[in-house]
């Protein structure tokens, strides 16, 4: 089957998963020190658990090769502190904004733009030189057990790869740590309409693995995807030459699709508009912030969180750290602060 | 149930995640005791979201009524 409709088919399932489990990063990081809610949070676990050990699986059985995305510490820490303060002004995280396009969100619509312009702009646009700024990723050549991609012998950083220990290892330890948190964590009552935590978590983690195999270089991702589709659509249009739209690309339309069909499904589509015209500007610079962030760093909450994670990638760790604080700064800022 | 008459009411369509949960704390924290406040929706989130968080400050959701479609009108009491 040709990659690209694997991609969209990958993508309206994940896009379904997303509107259904209702799940934005965005809210699972924000919720869980706002209003002490950790609903999403413990799916979000689950799916990162599920992924940990399915990834390593796949690995095993070299239906893949690992690909965890190059560590730049200065550009996940500043990347990833500025698209989680970009989340929250966007309402919604790069997934979240994406699949809300399909429930009729204006709002995520004009975030989603300035994502995918601002990120397609770092990423060989005219702002690629701000890469520059945060230098070369640091790599090895430890290669424990074979399972991880190399160009000319380099591979990222991941935990295992860092210790040169079998990655089996850090994964079984790493899914021990996540099931423990979501056993003894008391899940924040919640009478859902959609997905469960436990529904979701399992089924995005499976897509994930699913995603893995299709596309074969990485498991989900949104940032690349915005990227493909907005620089395919403008600027390349003859396929023979240019950049053609790839399995990501399709991906991202295919969650814009799946959320429509299940938000449509469910009565909940609607196009909705805020009452107040400085909502534009507010979630415009989220969405600015968020692609800038996304873009050096390498990826979004999917490609480092949900897929970068369960790596244990060093640069994923990094960059969810400084994700966390961002959002958190900015939750404070706009709702806490006295 | 008998048809209660708000205090007050939100207009909350339309908003951006989770100016709706965090607009209904703020003003249910502001209401004297007994006091009901509707608040307006077109989010299903914040009809799952908004009634797990009035619990813990002190609301208590009377109904949450379909007024069109993904609308929805939540009654809340302060307790």
């Amino acid at each position: 089957m040709d990659p690209r409709l694997q991609g969209l088919l990958v993508g309206i399932i994940f896009g379904v998963l997303l509107q259904r489990g209702r799940l934005c990063f965005n809210s699972a990081i924000r919720d869980v020190k706002l209003t002490k809610d950790n609903y999403l949070m413990k799916m979000a676990l689950l799916a990162i658990m599920v992924e940990t050990i399915g990834f390593q699986l796949a690995a095993q059985l070299g239906w893949i090769k690992l690909n965890p995305l190059p560590f730049v510490p200065l550009a996940q820490i500043i990347g990833g502190f500025l698209f989680g303060m970009g989340m929250v002004l966007a309402g919604g995280c790069a997934s979240g904004i994406t699949y809300r396009v399909g429930e009729g969100y204006i709002t995520a619509f004009v975030a989603a733009v300035f994502f995918g312009i601002t990120a397609a702009a770092v990423r060989g646009g005219p702002l690629q030189f701000v890469n520059k700024w945060f230098g070369k990723p640091i790599t090895t050549t430890n290669n424990p057990t074979g399972v991880y991609a190399a160009t000319d012998g380099k591979i990222n950083l991941t935990i295992a790869n860092l210790l040169n220990i079998n990655p089996w290892i850090i994964a079984i330890i790493f899914a021990i740590i996540l099931l423990v948190v979501i056993l003894v964590w008391k899940t924040t009552e919640r009478k859902t309409t959609g997905l469960t935590w436990l529904w979701g978590g399992i089924l995005v983690g499976i897509t994930g693995i699913v995603a893995y195999i299709s596309q074969k270089s990485y498991a989900l991702g949104i940032t690349g995807g915005w990227v493909n589709l907005f620089r395919t659509t403008t600027g390349n249009l003859d396929i023979s030459k240019g950049v053609p739209y790839n399995w990501i690309g399709m991906e991202v339309l295919g969650i814009i699709i799946g959320a429509f069909i299940a938000a449509l499904a469910t009565k909940e589509f609607k196009l909705r508009m805020p009452k107040n015209p400085q909502t534009f500007a507010q979630v415009a610079l989220g969405g600015i912030l968020m692609g800038f962030g996304a873009g050096v760093a390498y990826g979004c909450n999917i490609g480092h969180i949900l897929s970068g994670l369960p790596h244990l990638a060093i640069s994923s760790i990094l960059f969810t750290i400084f994700a966390v604080a961002g959002n958190w700064l900015m939750v404070w800022y706009l709702f806490e602060r006295k | 149930m008998a048809e209660v008459k708000p205090n007050y009411t939100l207009d909350e369509r339309g908003e951006v995640c989770p100016i709706p949960d965090v607009d209904t704390r703020k003003k249910l924290k502001e209401m004297k005791s007994g006091e009901i406040l509707e608040v307006l929706i077109d989010y299903a989130l914040s009809k799952e979201r908004i009634p797990a968080g009035v619990k813990e400050i002190g609301g208590e959701v009377l109904s949450i009524e379909e007024i069109g479609p993904s609308e929805w009108r939540i009654l809340i009491k302060k307790l």
